[in-house]
């Protein structure tokens, strides 16, 4: 499936509420709501016409505004990606683990969990593997952090 | 009799040859300073150079380095890369498991001071010396095999003035 061929497959067989992002790359690229993060995965991996069964990336966002969580299936049967993201609130950031899913999300939403804080319901080892065991300094990866370490740049 | 001519001044040369009188401190230092077995300690980018420099373009072996991967048989550490905040207390118990004499040669910006991650980073230690103590600076980001190699042998300078009783006991915490 080209990318149209693919968004188009998608917004009409799932069931849920999907937002599609106009862009210029190869790959399709939807804003999925937070309620519908795991039905919506759970969607495109199992699904015999997708099969996305590998994630390549998964990443989480502070745009200074709002948290965002940004996934990046592929599928290794069908030779197809696309990108999706979820709108996390940004008083309370949570969202459902999709490592029973994609193995390789449970490393992702480590890595999450503590450079950015968000809170992730269901995952089964979160621990710390980037940061010292005895850090308490807060998310670094979020905006406007300042850390007890951190020498800022000085004004030119 | 080749070596012997090339002993300090302590050498005394009896007719006939064959015997030698020399101090321990120097005949010590001197084959110290020819075999300079170094750990193995690679942490980013700089250790790209440190292979090229062991490798047969450089060759690292012509000076009697060898790079050993215990710190129980090295003499000197080359910390080739950027250290992290995590990475630092293992540094420091590497430094802490060799024998003495040991010294250590910090390679590269990020060994020194932290290099291009001085400013805005909350992982990157400011500089190994905050850790351990630094004998030999080579900057560069990453330093060239020329440069290490000199470097190399600014060790071994500084090694063949050392004194057999700056390494013996607890006067060594002072240093």
């Amino acid at each position: 499936m080209n990318p149209a061929e693919l968004t188009a497959y998608i917004t009409s067989n799932f069931s849920g509420q999907l937002e599609t992002v106009e862009n210029d790359q190869a790959e399709p690229y939807f804003i999925v709501p937070l309620s519908d993060l795991v039905p919506f995965s759970k969607f495109i991996h199992d699904d015999p016409q997708l099969e996305l069964n590998y994630l390549m990336n998964m990443a989480g966002v502070d745009t200074g505004e709002q948290f965002e969580v940004v996934l990046n299936p592929c599928s290794l049967v069908n030779m197809q990606r696309l990108f999706f993201k979820v709108v996390l609130d940004r008083g309370d950031p949570k969202f459902d683990t999709v490592s029973n899913l994609w193995a390789a999300a449970n490393w992702y939403e480590r890595e999450i969990w503590e450079l950015y804080g968000f809170e992730i319901t269901g995952h089964p080892n979160l621990k710390r593997f980037l940061l010292p065991d005895d850090w308490d300094d807060g998310f670094p990866l979020r905006k406007g952090w300042v850390g007890k370490n951190v020498i800022p740049l000085p004004e030119k | 009799m080749g070596i012997i001519s090339k002993l300090p001044v302590f050498t005394e040369n009896l007719p006939g040859g064959g015997l030698v009188t020399t101090s321990l401190n120097q005949i010590l230092t001197m084959t110290q300073a020819k075999s300079l077995w170094y750990l193995l300690f690679g942490t980013a980018c700089c250790a790209i150079e440190l292979m090229a420099t062991g490798a047969s373009r450089y060759d690292f072996d012509r000076l009697g380095m060898i790079f050993r991967a215990s710190p129980r048989q090295s003499d000197l550490m080359i910390v080739a890369g950027t250290v992290t905040y995590k990475m630092a207390p293992i540094v420091k118990r590497l430094y802490d498991q060799m024998a003495e004499p040991r010294y250590v040669l910090a390679m590269g910006g990020c060994a020194i001071g932290g290099g291009p991650f001085y400013y805005d980073s909350y992982s990157v230690l400011r500089g190994i010396d905050k850790i351990i103590p630094v004998d030999v600076y080579v900057p560069g980001c990453p330093p060239r095999p020329e440069a290490l190699l000199q470097g190399c042998l600014e060790v071994g300078k500084k090694l063949r003035t050392q004194k057999l009783e700056d390494w013996s006991g607890p006067k060594n915490e002072s240093r």
